[in-house]
């Protein structure tokens, strides 16, 4: 009998090539992916990747998998439905920082504190990119690079992994578009963690936030094992900068549904199915 | 078998690995934007890369490379030393800014495979690894050669009619 040759890091990637910017740190997290789904030798058939609308959603069809590119600010609770009624799949919610804390923003607590089996990437560029550049949830408050905000957006902005523990993500991860290998380990991890996981990516709008290359030098790995106490973490993630890279909290506490059982009643849901026929 | 250079050809593998698709990436999106001298220029970089894979691939005919994760390279920076970095892209970019990110991956490569050479206890290895520099150096004296013939850029060279924040 033949052996099956395992895929590389390329063989996930689509024919359809990305129209990001060059210098995106999109690319990067793309990269992220496939190397992570080759290291864990995921099959391509059980693997779904769901997005909202943005630069970054764009990402599931450069993906050689399933995927679907959902509306704005609702690729998370496509993700969490499928994953719900598919608990065999890999499930892979993708997005913005406009997309998943502003839009999504309701859809982002509630798939925190459900803590469904599944892993959400939140692509952090500070900004709307594909509308040209306005500000976001994140948008530090003197930024005033868009002429809607020429003052800066004057409010703070969102701490996402506070909100996500203050949520009830039961695992909160950080990484930095230059340094794509780290970013594939969260990814990795992550799809391995049982329970909802929340990887959130610094990723560099080259176009409109040219000062983001400026990340590079600030960012450090976290040193020693993720916390596991919410208090600690809770005071951590309201005063860091925010530059801090790597697995930052997990704690391990029941799923819902519980892992590899499905919320879903087969005979209503057939019952549902047979009402649509003709 | 000698683990050293397994270890050290699976490094040299991936080295070239992500330096051709990360050029290979770079060379699709310029040509997007339309930045066709770049995009080329990006191309042929990526046929660089590949005959030096092409080299590795044939000194590891007959072995068995260990099977390592994206992250289990041991790299002095954060991404293999030929490889790109994001930070320093623009598709405005220039042929000559071009060029100079790629003189810059292929000193970092010579600089690897030299202290390779140099702290490795192994000698076949360490000569391995000492031709692998050779190498790289040759590639820098060529880009060396074709940024000499390049014009300087245009000192407005980053601004353009349709900038690209949002109009009024």
């Amino acid at each position: 009998m033949m052996q099956a040759i395992p895929l590389k890091a390329r063989d996930f990637k689509s024919d359809v090539k990305p129209i990001w910017c060059p210098g995106c740190g999109h690319f990067s997290v793309l990269n992220a992916i496939t190397k992570a789904m080759a290291a864990l030798g995921i099959d391509k058939d059980d693997t779904v990747l769901v997005s909202g609308i943005g630069c970054s959603s764009r990402l599931p069809a450069y993906v050689d998998s399933y995927g679907f590119h959902g509306v704005h600010g609702r690729g998370l609770a496509i993700a969490q439905g499928l994953k719900v009624a598919r608990p065999d799949l890999t499930v892979l919610a993708l997005g913005g920082d406009g997309d998943g804390f502003s839009i999504g923003g309701n859809h982002f607590i509630h798939a925190c504190r459900r803590n469904v089996n599944m892993t959400y990437i939140a692509m952090d560029n500070e900004v709307y990119g594909m509308t040209k550049g306005q500000a976001s949830p994140t948008t530090p408050m003197d930024w005033d690079h868009s002429k809607l905000t020429p003052h800066g957006p004057g409010v703070r902005p969102f701490k996402p992994a506070a909100l996500a523990l203050a949520s009830g993500a039961p695992w909160i991860g950080r990484g930095y578009s230059g340094n794509p290998n780290q970013i594939a380990k969260l990814i990795a991890e992550a799809v391995e963690f049982p329970g909802f996981s929340f990887l959130h990516v610094m990723s560099q709008c080259i176009t409109f936030c040219p000062e983001q290359t400026d990340w590079k030098a600030v960012v450090s790995e976290m040193d020693g094992p993720p916390l596991a106490d919410a208090d600690a973490a809770a005071k951590q993630f309201l005063h860091e900068d925010g530059f801090q890279t790597g697995l930052l909290y997990r704690e391990e506490r029941p799923t819902w549904p519980p892992v590899g059982e499905t919320a879903v009643d087969e005979t209503a849901l057939a019952s549902l199915a047979a009402s649509f026929s003709v | 078998m000698n683990k050293q250079m397994a270890l050290f050809l699976a490094h040299s593998a991936e080295l070239e690995t992500e330096a051709q698709e990360r050029y290979e990436e770079l060379a699709e999106s310029m040509r997007e934007h339309r930045n066709i001298p770049v995009a080329d220029f990006f191309r042929r970089m990526v046929d660089e890369a590949g005959r030096h894979l092409e080299e590795v691939a044939e000194l590891a005919a007959d072995m068995t490379l260990p099977d390592l994760k994206a992250w289990e390279f041991d790299w002095p920076d954060a991404e293999a030393p030929e490889t790109t970095s994001y930070e320093a892209l623009h598709y405005r970019m220039s042929l000559r800014q071009a060029m100079q990110l790629a003189l810059d991956n292929e000193r970092a490569a010579r600089a690897y495979y030299s202290d390779y050479a140099d702290n490795c206890e192994d000698v076949e290895t360490a000569e391995v690894a000492r031709s692998f520099a050779a190498e790289e150096s040759s590639h820098v004296a060529e880009l060396e050669r074709l940024m000499a013939e390049q014009p300087a850029d245009h000192p407005h060279l980053w601004e353009e009619d349709d900038d690209p924040h949002m109009p009024e």
